[in-house]
């Protein structure tokens, strides 16, 4: 039938011309940063949103006055930045022995933003350009946009809160890796209802 | 090991055979500075001295994370983490690690008081942390 | 009286009309809360339209847009027959059914388009992430808006496309609902094309 040929040849170009343009712009033609991975592996990806932190040391050095940040929420070249100037750390010292610095440094760079096949991670690389080298998660374009909407009185105005800085204070998955928008609870406010 | 006066009293007044041991180590490197006594009053008062802060003016001392109640969780003055107790008697695991020990004297030292402590000065404070 | 049946929505009219509706129906009820879903299910439709697209032109004689595509004015009178209970019956899509297909692939379209949108500027996102990533948050929020109004506006003419196909079936005395899976409809003497 000539119906039936026509189809199945339109059908087999526009699947290709498809596939053909999936797999090319795979790689991240538009350049906002390093990485390999374009959309189409952001299709197939892990459960939560961000790598949890499994190393101990981390946890426990950088964890003891903070929130022990996920190294998946910043590129590379930040953490390197960090930890090259720990004597300044947000004006506070958080100077460590030298073996240590090298061993969280490494931990840090290798479980980056910039590879990481987690949502969260991937996003916020997409939001920094090129030479972004933000130190502060809460600075990123990303990170910005998902909270462009909540009132001073939420957060900065907050007397139980005070600042974007203390994630487990209202993500109460943090810690898992989790930032899901249903599990936010503002310290004297409660659920985030938009 | 020669120790003078100082350790076989804390040795005395330990009951904590580990946290005894962190506190040895310590006590033995003073004294290899030139510490022959230490006061728990000095480091009391040490403790809880309100410094200046060079940038903003503002007062700090120990006791703006730690508190005066060494029993009790403490809390990061700007992140609002909490701290596990200082007090030995409430926490087991408090100073019972020598780098632990030495990192947060050098860190913490320079944030209160803008310098590292003296060796006399992290006998004195040593002192008086060891008997809450 | 004849109940001579021929064939006349072919396969690939019925897969897509029922495929549809699916993955339609899981983008509106995944929305919020099953985000990874929703846009996958977004990404389907895409392919189906395409395809839909392409076949309105190669396909097989009623799923030709130029077999029922007509000018608005002709869909107004027939809009008035049908009140009056005096419209013709069609083989294939009557000029209101054919009105609805364009409307309804128009609005889509615009739900896909907007959606595509907001993913790139609120999510940093998809094929349009490099367009519109980081603009603005105002107009990130305008995308999100038209990508609601014009999935609401699809709602909305599902309903109207359900209501003509039950006047219609009611009016000339036919199961179309049963057609759109068979694909047979019944002959009979007065049929318009």
């Amino acid at each position: 039938m000539k119906n039936m040929t026509t189809f199945i040849t339109a059908t087999g170009v526009i699947g290709l011309i498809l596939t053909a343009s999936l797999v090319m712009g795979d790689d991240d033609k538009y350049e906002r940063n390093e990485r390999d991975e374009g959309f189409l592996s952001q299709l197939f990806s892990k459960k939560t949103d961000v790598a949890p932190v499994k190393n101990a040391v981390y946890k426990e050095e950088c964890g003891s006055c903070h929130f022990a940040y996920q190294p998946g929420l910043l590129p590379a070249r930040s953490w390197k930045k960090m930890m090259g100037d720990l004597e300044n750390h947000f004006d506070e010292n958080a100077e460590l022995d030298k073996d240590t610095q090298i061993a969280l440094t490494k931990y840090l760079v290798e479980n980056a933003a910039d590879d990481a096949n987690y949502k969260r991670s991937r996003r916020i690389m997409n939001s920094l350009s090129k030479n972004d080298t933000p130190l502060r998660i809460t600075e990123t374009p990303y990170f910005i946009r998902k909270h462009d909407e909540i009132p001073k009185r939420m957060v900065q105005d907050n007397p139980k809160l005070g600042s974007f800085s203390k994630c487990a204070a209202c993500h109460v998955n943090a810690e898992k890796g989790s930032y899901e928008e249903d599990d936010v609870r503002i310290p004297g406010i409660g659920k985030w209802d938009d | 090991m020669k120790k003078k006066i100082v350790v076989p009293l804390i040795l005395l007044l330990s009951s904590h055979t580990i946290m005894a041991d962190a506190i040895n180590d310590m006590f033995t490197q003073y004294q290899q500075q030139g510490v022959s006594n230490a006061s728990e009053q000095t480091g009391k008062t040490l403790w809880n001295k309100k410094f200046t802060d060079k940038k903003t003016g503002k007062d700090r001392s120990c006791t703006s994370c730690h508190g005066v109640d060494l029993t009790k969780v403490g809390k990061h003055v700007r992140t609002g983490k909490k701290i596990n107790p200082m007090a030995p008697s409430v926490n087991k695991k408090s100073l019972t690690d020598v780098k632990n020990i030495k990192k947060w004297f050098k860190r913490n030292c320079k944030w209160t008081l803008g310098r590292e402590c003296s060796a006399q000065e992290q006998a004195d404070i040593l002192t008086y942390l060891k008997n809450q | 009286m004849d109940t001579k049946q021929t064939k006349i929505w072919d396969i690939f009219i019925r897969v897509f009309h029922w495929s549809l509706l699916a993955t339609f129906s899981i983008t509106y009820l995944t929305e919020d809360d099953f985000p990874t879903l929703h846009v996958y299910a977004g990404y389907t439709m895409m392919a189906l339209i395409a395809l839909r697209l392409v076949w309105g032109f190669v396909g097989s004689r009623h799923a030709r847009f130029s077999n029922f595509v007509v000018k608005p004015s002709a869909v107004i009178e027939y809009m008035k027959e049908v009140v009056q209970f005096r419209a013709k019956r069609y083989l294939g899509h009557n000029p209101a059914g054919g009105a609805m297909v364009i409307a309804l692939l128009i609005s889509l379209s615009m739900t896909l388009l907007f959606g595509l949108l907001t993913f790139g500027a609120s999510e940093f996102s998809g094929p349009l992430a490099g367009l519109v990533g980081g603009i603005n948050g105002s107009l990130a929020n305008i995308f999100e808006e038209l990508h609601e109004f014009f999935a609401n506006a699809t709602v909305l003419l599902v309903a109207l496309h359900v209501f003509g196909v039950l006047v219609a079936s009611f009016q000339h005395g036919e199961n179309l609902i049963k057609s759109m899976f068979t694909g047979f409809k019944q002959i009979n003497q007065d049929d318009q094309h």
